[in-house]
């Protein structure tokens, strides 16, 4: 267990040098912040581990961290995609209603969980980790309905990022849904599970970042047409109006 | 209860997607490439679209008719609007899986006008999609409404764009033989 509880932190830090390598962080500057934050956050644990209380603010004040960058990266992902996409006025409502939507889940659990977090700090972060799932989980399935419905192509960074979040966020609510009805007993499973989750979806990511999104030339500007190529423009426009 | 059923929901919702994200790389999603495009659009006649949704013809024809009459004749007008609002959607979704074979190429001219078509065929089809729901509601639940009010969706002027779309797609195909440039002129 312990030897697979670092699985993740390992593969996160070849994705790190992936998306260097992609010099993702001028694109997605949120997902990289998250990615590297998770290397440093796994290192900071690891090295404060057999200090119980430094252990303990160590883990909470990264957890919390973890959760305002989960927002805002699905932000990022959800812009990327859906920025000069639809024109209308309550296309910019459509993310704020999803957070709302992910709270609302979240506090409608919070009953399950007052009971065996001591403090109310910890109560919120854990809250806010299971919004930030739902919010995932919602990002993820209006990514895919979009490839579905509009077309779109889904080899694209932004639905690697969603599709990698998406599947973590749903097994982890799936386990945490089911587990918490069977007590203490499937405790390993149930960590087991979100760790191997969490190791495919960062696979998931390595493997969208490991290919280049557009092959652009190094020349500085775009080719200019040719006169025939104008000229056959132009009669096709002729030819429409 | 309400939670738990919504959480239960979304939970299933987001295995299909995995399931079909999952799919969709193990058969590589097909590409569209030219020879999937000319032979596979449907002709819409922007021109009959226009007189459908022409306020003056909708009052002419609400005048000269008695109510049921109107409301039997407006039926058959969305039946048809429907027909070639279905026609548009088919179109910019083939426009849009085929762009996306050509925006990742490495002719930047190229890869400019499949962005630019792209774009123009998503609001294509964002209109049309609307649209149709619109209509399948309100002859679902026999409403005779206005015509004219049909023309935007998600403020997108529909005819506007699906024209904007053809001078889109003949810019991206500019480098087809003559022939086939008419074949897609009089196919879109």
């Amino acid at each position: 267990m312990v030897l697979l509880s670092y699985t993740p932190t390992l593969l996160m830090l070849a994705l790190v040098c992936v998306l260097v390598q992609r010099r993702a962080h001028h694109q997605f500057p949120c997902f990289f912040t998250y990615a590297v934050f998770a290397v440093v956050a796994d290192l900071a644990r690891f090295s404060v581990r057999s200090n119980p209380d430094v252990y303990f603010y160590a883990y909470w004040v990264t957890e919390a961290v973890y959760d305002v960058l989960g927002v805002a990266l699905m932000y990022e992902v959800f812009q990327k995609v859906f920025g000069g996409l639809v024109k209308v006025w309550w296309a910019r409502l459509v993310f704020p209603c999803i957070v709302a939507a992910g709270i609302a889940l979240s506090v409608t659990r919070a009953h399950a969980t007052s009971e065996q977090l001591g403090g109310r700090p910890m109560l919120a972060i854990v809250m806010g980790e299971i919004a930030v799932r739902f919010v995932e989980v919602l990002v993820f399935i209006i990514l895919v309905s979009m490839v579905r419905l509009l077309g779109l192509r889904w080899r694209q960074y932004a639905f690697g990022i969603a599709t990698g979040f998406g599947f973590y966020a749903t097994v982890a609510l799936l386990t945490t849904t089911t587990f918490s009805d069977f007590g203490t007993d499937f405790k390993f499973l149930w960590g087991a599970s979100l760790i191997v989750s969490y190791s495919v979806a960062v696979l998931i990511w390595i493997w969208f970042f490991s290919v280049a999104e557009i092959a652009r030339p190094t020349g500085p500007a775009a080719p200019s047409p040719s006169p025939e190529e104008l000229e056959r423009y132009k009669e096709a426009l002729r030819r429409l109006h | 209860m309400i939670s738990v059923f919504v959480t239960w929901l979304i939970i299933a919702c987001g295995a299909l997607a995995c399931v079909y994200m999952l799919w969709g790389a193990w058969s590589r999603f097909p590409r569209r490439d030219f020879d999937d495009v000319v032979h596979f659009l449907y002709p819409v006649d922007l021109s009959l679209a226009e007189a459908l949704l022409d306020p003056a013809a909708e009052f002419d024809i609400s005048w000269k008719l008695a109510p049921q009459e109107f409301r039997e004749a407006q039926r058959k007008r969305m039946s048809l609007y429907v027909e070639l609002v279905r026609r548009m959607a088919h179109n910019s979704k083939v426009l849009v899986e085929f762009s996306n074979a050509e925006i990742i190429r490495e002719d930047l001219l190229r890869s400019d006008r499949a962005r630019t078509l792209q774009q123009t065929a998503i609001e294509v089809r964002i209109y049309a999609l609307l649209t149709l729901l619109k209509l399948r509601v309100w002859m679902w639940v026999s409403k005779t409404p206005t015509m004219p009010h049909l023309r935007k969706a998600a403020h997108v002027d529909g005819l506007k764009t699906y024209d904007a779309l053809k001078t889109a797609a003949e810019a991206a195909f500019l480098h087809l033989p003559p022939t086939d440039l008419e074949t897609l002129t009089r196919n879109l």
